[in-house]
């Protein structure tokens, strides 16, 4: 029924589960009560939505939860749909003051990381290419028809990848909550005794404590709505400032990781994976892992719902040792939680070398990170495909109706190659069922080039140099590779394979058709099946109890920072860099945590004792530990962690809290991000996010390509003054973190980078002395020089690392001009603040102690 | 029409124009105050030799990526700054950054020896946001810069000789 007028016949629009429950008396044509009736004590609320019309004849919406009964005053033509009752909450937390946050709630704090971090732009594209009015140059300061600039043009086209990348994690989670809640019910949330805050982000973000798995059915709604409201805003003739549109591009982010955590919760408590264990099982990685003999299953994606289903298959006939799983990306990190007898091929970049190997017998999909062309690749190797995702259907005819026999018949008869099976359950027996029939039919088949083939290849290339190397987005020196192998030293080219990233632009543009991607395949086939890895299981969350171990090193710095090596696989030098990285850290004492292609690739090398990293290093979120997280949505744990050092370690609320608990993180969680290979959509809203929450991220190369930088300036002393919350006065901090988001060149100018943005304010003296130890000796190290930014971070002599004190203590005086008395060892002036232990660090004016 | 290094890389009307090394070098020569910015490529080929020389003259060098260490190896670190690219750009197109040696910002940027991605985009960076005061880049490297107003051809890496005997006649020119 819908309200036309009060007065008259109130008409109320119900959610149907709650015919009867509500009752409304309307007392006037101007208020009305609506009470909730039900004789369920637990029911203590009703969700409204109100629309009631303005006094100039528009309209409005309202959105109201209330106790027991809600009053209306001075409406007019109320339409009134009234949801579903919600249960009564206990009291975990007080609500803060942003639960379930619009574009505009946390635009102040946006406002305020922006102020410090200024988004730097370098265009990808100079033109608008939007609507029809264009295309629209807007170079040289020029507008496009629409009235929108150059800059915030950059930042719109920001906001999309954002966009693009957080539906991708979000309704990878949706699409698992409908077949979860279908395959195994709603079930109890249950992290192990070790974990109390379960849900760190949809707490901080949203206010809720899910206790059971349809409790993040709100949550995704939020998310959802939140998407649609965002990408209006992309429209023509909506955001004019870059600034607000890099505000919604933080907004995407934060929403993006509340999808991420959604997603991975999900499938641990659906499917039992590793609650945080440290000791979670080690899996074999690497192109040269598959035991060819057996039938092989390879499965490529992000959604490990139908792999699963191929694990329980096995399981229930005995076959797990029988068939080998193996998969690319995420799907594989995540169907090695399920089962430690799968096995992962390696990340995004070896997709299609593998494929073209032509080992899969069948290939399974699902969705994100899959070759556009993988039916065509497939149908190269004569490898059925099954797709099992609506993302990702390549044309194939839906047969989930169909009978398995009946599938079976088709795929093998070659009649159709591949079928879209949208039942995992069913896409899993078909899975298994037909691989093993192909691994016998396609026995014998050749797939990579030929000895005769190869010498022929590489003897055609004229190495004209012109074509395919700048079709290569590395411009790998492919043609004088070629020229060395036809000269009979094929190194060169065996080289190439780690650095190419398998996207197979060069082959197109060959003058002579030479398949390069396969003859790069071919003169490496001795290290790729030497390619044989150890990988931790990705073991989830961070354990409370570890962090309450950890809480007071990482905020007071004697250990020394997290590193987080996440993303993609588009390295500048090939995969070996993610694998210097986390051992020059690890060796270090930092806790260093990894996810996706960059856990994935930094397990694929060994040290002189024939150990990986993952063999030779423990589990556990601590300092000299290697921690695999897990998949792309589980980098929601890596905020998760920094949330419970604030809520645990420094027991500020999290409930809805989203700016203080951010503000807290910047100041005081020595973290910083590393997306080496950053390359997806997904990357880049995972980025936003981790920014917005505080924490710094470095990327490489490639990653200039996203558009937009934040940038700090230790030059400029306004950006740096924050309140001590204790007295509300305000000081000049060093620049720490200095940048928000930036790109290095080269490995070794990130591994200092990354020492440097470890940095915080409340460091106490020995944490600055053990932070300080590392950024000068990695700059020494990979850089032969110190940065002549380093003595913005020293406060007091008590900061310099004790075993080089005389020597700092010199340069400080005589090359920086410092007042020091060097028979005392002491600094007299020079730093840009005195060292105070109780320093309380805050950028928000309501943490300031006179306005608590 | 040139073709960008990396093919698919063309962002706009305006594409840099091929020039002479001698047109290069009378540039840097003409700026008030020049940078020199080079990558980690510099370390190749024999590239530092030439960054040495043309710092020898005067102008300043912006040591990016780990290039500071090949001329820590060389001995010649006198004017030599190490500096980020991305920090670099940002720092540049702010009108009241002072340069290196406090003295103001530079009124042309000149690039050697920088990944082809990178390099390009620290050059849009400043070519779209280096405004007001402007900065002029130009590119004496061996790709084909879109973005840098006067610029090399692609040169490719069997023709390095022909591309340090193209470098030597811009250092000439300086």
């Amino acid at each position: 029924m819908l309200i036309n007028d009060f007065a008259k016949n109130p008409i109320i629009s119900t959610g149907g589960l709650i015919n009867n429950h509500v009752r409304i008396v309307v007392e006037s044509n101007k208020r009305a009560t609506f009470i909730c009736n039900r004789k369920d004590t637990s029911s203590a609320g009703i969700h409204c939505m109100i629309m009631t019309s303005r006094d100039n004849g528009g309209t409005c919406m309202t959105k109201t939860e209330k106790k027991g009964n809600i009053e209306l005053e001075a409406l007019k033509d109320v339409v009134v749909n009234i949801g579903g009752i919600e249960e009564e909450e206990e009291e975990w937390e007080p609500m803060g003051p942003t639960p379930m946050p619009g574009m505009a709630d946390l635009r102040d704090w946006d406002y305020k990381l922006m102020d410090r971090y200024k988004p730097f732009y370098a265009p990808y594209c100079e033109m608008c290419c939007f609507c029809t009015f264009g295309k629209c140059d807007l170079t040289g300061g020029k507008k496009g028809a629409c009235g929108l600039d150059m800059a915030a043009q950059q930042a719109r086209f920001v906001t999309v990848a954002c966009l693009i990348g957080c539906s991708a994690h979000t309704a990878h989670g949706r699409h698992m909550l409908h077949e979860i809640l279908h395959l195994v019910g709603d079930r109890e949330i249950d992290m192990g005794t070790a974990i109390n805050i379960e849900a760190p982000l949809t707490r901080l973000v949203t206010g809720i404590k899910p206790k059971k798995l349809s409790d993040f059915i709100p949550v995704l709604n939020y998310v959802e709505e939140q998407i649609a409201q965002v990408m209006d805003s992309i429209h023509t003739g909506q955001e004019g400032s870059n600034i607000d549109y890099e505000s919604k591009a933080f907004h995407v982010g934060m929403l993006d990781s509340l999808g991420k955590e959604v997603a991975d919760i999900l499938q641990i408590v659906a499917f039992d994976l590793p609650k945080g264990d440290p000791d979670a099982p080690l899996v074999e990685i690497g192109m040269g892992c598959i035991d060819e003999t057996k039938p092989m299953l390879l499965v490529i994606g992000h959604n490990v719902v139908p792999s699963v289903s191929v694990i329980d298959y096995m399981r229930e006939r005995d076959l797990e040792d029988k068939i080998e799983v193996a998969g690319i990306c995420c799907t594989a990190i995540d169907t090695t939680r399920y089962s430690d007898k799968a096995k992962i091929i390696g990340s995004i970049g070896r997709q299609l070398r593998f494929v073209r190997s032509g080992i899969s017998d069948v290939i399974m999909i699902d969705e994100q990170c899959i070759r556009a062309d993988i039916l065509e690749q497939a149908e190269k190797i004569s490898a059925p495909l099954i797709a099992t995702n609506d993302k990702a259907m390549h044309g194939l005819v839906n047969r989930t109706k169909d009978s398995a026999d009946d599938i079976i018949t088709i795929l093998v008869s070659g009649k159709e190659p591949g079928v879209v099976i949208l039942d995992p359950v069913k896409a899993g027996e078909v899975a298994v069922r037909l691989v093993q029939i192909m691994h016998e039919k396609r026995k014998g088949l050749v797939h990579l080039p030929t000895d005769e083939e190869f010498a022929e290849y590489v003897a055609m290339c004229q190495n004209c140099d012109a074509n395919c190397v700048i079709a290569c987005p590395q411009g790998l020196p492919i043609g004088v590779a070629n020229k060395a192998a036809a000269a009979g030293d094929i190194e060169p080219l065996a080289d190439l394979f780690d650095l190419c990233v398998g996207c197979g632009r060069c082959e197109q543009v060959c003058k002579k058709h030479i398949p390069i991607v396969d003859v790069i395949h071919k003169a490496a086939l001795p290290a790729v099946k030497a390619e044989k890895g150890m990988m931790r299981v990705g073991r989830g969350p961070v354990l409370d109890t570890e962090i309450r171990n950890v809480g007071a090193p990482l905020v007071l710095g004697t250990i020394p920072g997290i590193i987080a090596i996440v993303g993609c696989g588009n390295y500048p030098n090939g995969t070996k860099d993610v694998y210097l990285m986390a051992k020059e850290f690890v060796e270090r004492k930092y806790i260093v945590v990894l996810t996706g292609c960059g856990a994935m690739d930094a397990a694929l090398y060994r040290d002189e004792d024939g150990k990986t990293l993952y063999e030779k290093y423990p589990g556990d979120f601590d300092g000299g530990c290697i921690v695999n997280i897990g998949s792309c949505v589980a980098n929601a744990h890596i905020h998760g962690a920094a949330i419970k050092v604030a809520s645990i370690f420094a027991r500020r609320n999290i409930r809805a809290n989203y700016a203080e608990i951010a503000d807290y993180i910047l100041n005081r969680v020595g973290a910083c991000g590393m997306a080496w290979g950053a390359m997806s959509q997904k990357a880049a809203s995972i980025a936003s996010g981790v920014n917005r929450i505080g924490i710094p991220v470095v990327i490489g190369p490639h990653g200039w390509k996203y558009r937009r930088a934040y940038l700090g300036r230790k030059d400029v002393d306004e950006d740096w003054m924050v309140y001590d919350a204790r007295d509300s006065s305000q000081v000049r901090i060093e620049p720490a973190p200095e940048h928000l988001l930036l790109a290095a060149d080269t490995l070794e100018e990130a591994i200092p980078l990354m020492a440097r943005l470890c940095f915080r304010p409340t460091d106490n003296s020995m944490g600055r002395q053990v932070k300080l130890t590392h950024y000068m000796d990695l700059s020494m190290k990979y850089l032969g020089a110190y940065a002549d930014d380093w003595p913005v971070f020293v406060r007091t002599e008590a900061d310099l690392p004790l075993a080089k004190k005389e020597e700092y203590l010199k340069m400080l005086k005589e090359d920086f001009g410092w007042d020091v008395d060097l028979e005392t060892k002491k600094i007299i002036s020079g730093p840009i603040r005195k060292m105070d232990v109780g320093f309380d660090a805050t950028n928000l004016e309501e943490m300031l102690k006179e306005n608590k | 029409m040139d073709i960008p290094f990396d093919i698919g890389n063309i962002s706009g009307p305006e594409m840099g124009r091929v020039a002479t090394p001698e047109a290069l070098g009378r540039a840097i020569k003409n700026a008030k105050r020049p940078l020199l910015v080079v990558g980690s490529e510099i370390l190749e080929d024999g590239l530092i030799d030439t960054a040495i020389t043309i710092g020898k003259k005067g102008i300043p060098i912006a040591a990016t990526a780990h290039s500071m260490q090949g001329f820590v190896d060389a001995g010649y670190t006198d004017n030599v700054h190490l500096a980020g690219l991305h920090e670099l750009a940002n720092n540049i197109k702010s009108p009241d950054w002072m340069g290196f040696d406090e003295k103001g910002g530079y009124d042309l940027v000149v690039v050697l020896g920088g990944i082809y991605y990178s390099m390009s985009q620290f050059l849009i960076g400043i070519k779209n946001f280096a405004t007001d005061p402007l900065v002029r880049c130009v590119s004496i490297d061996r790709y084909y810069h879109i973005a840098a107003r006067m610029t090399f051809n692609n040169i490719s890496r069997k023709r390095t000789d022909e591309f340090k005997e193209l470098l030597g006649r811009v250092v000439q020119s300086i």
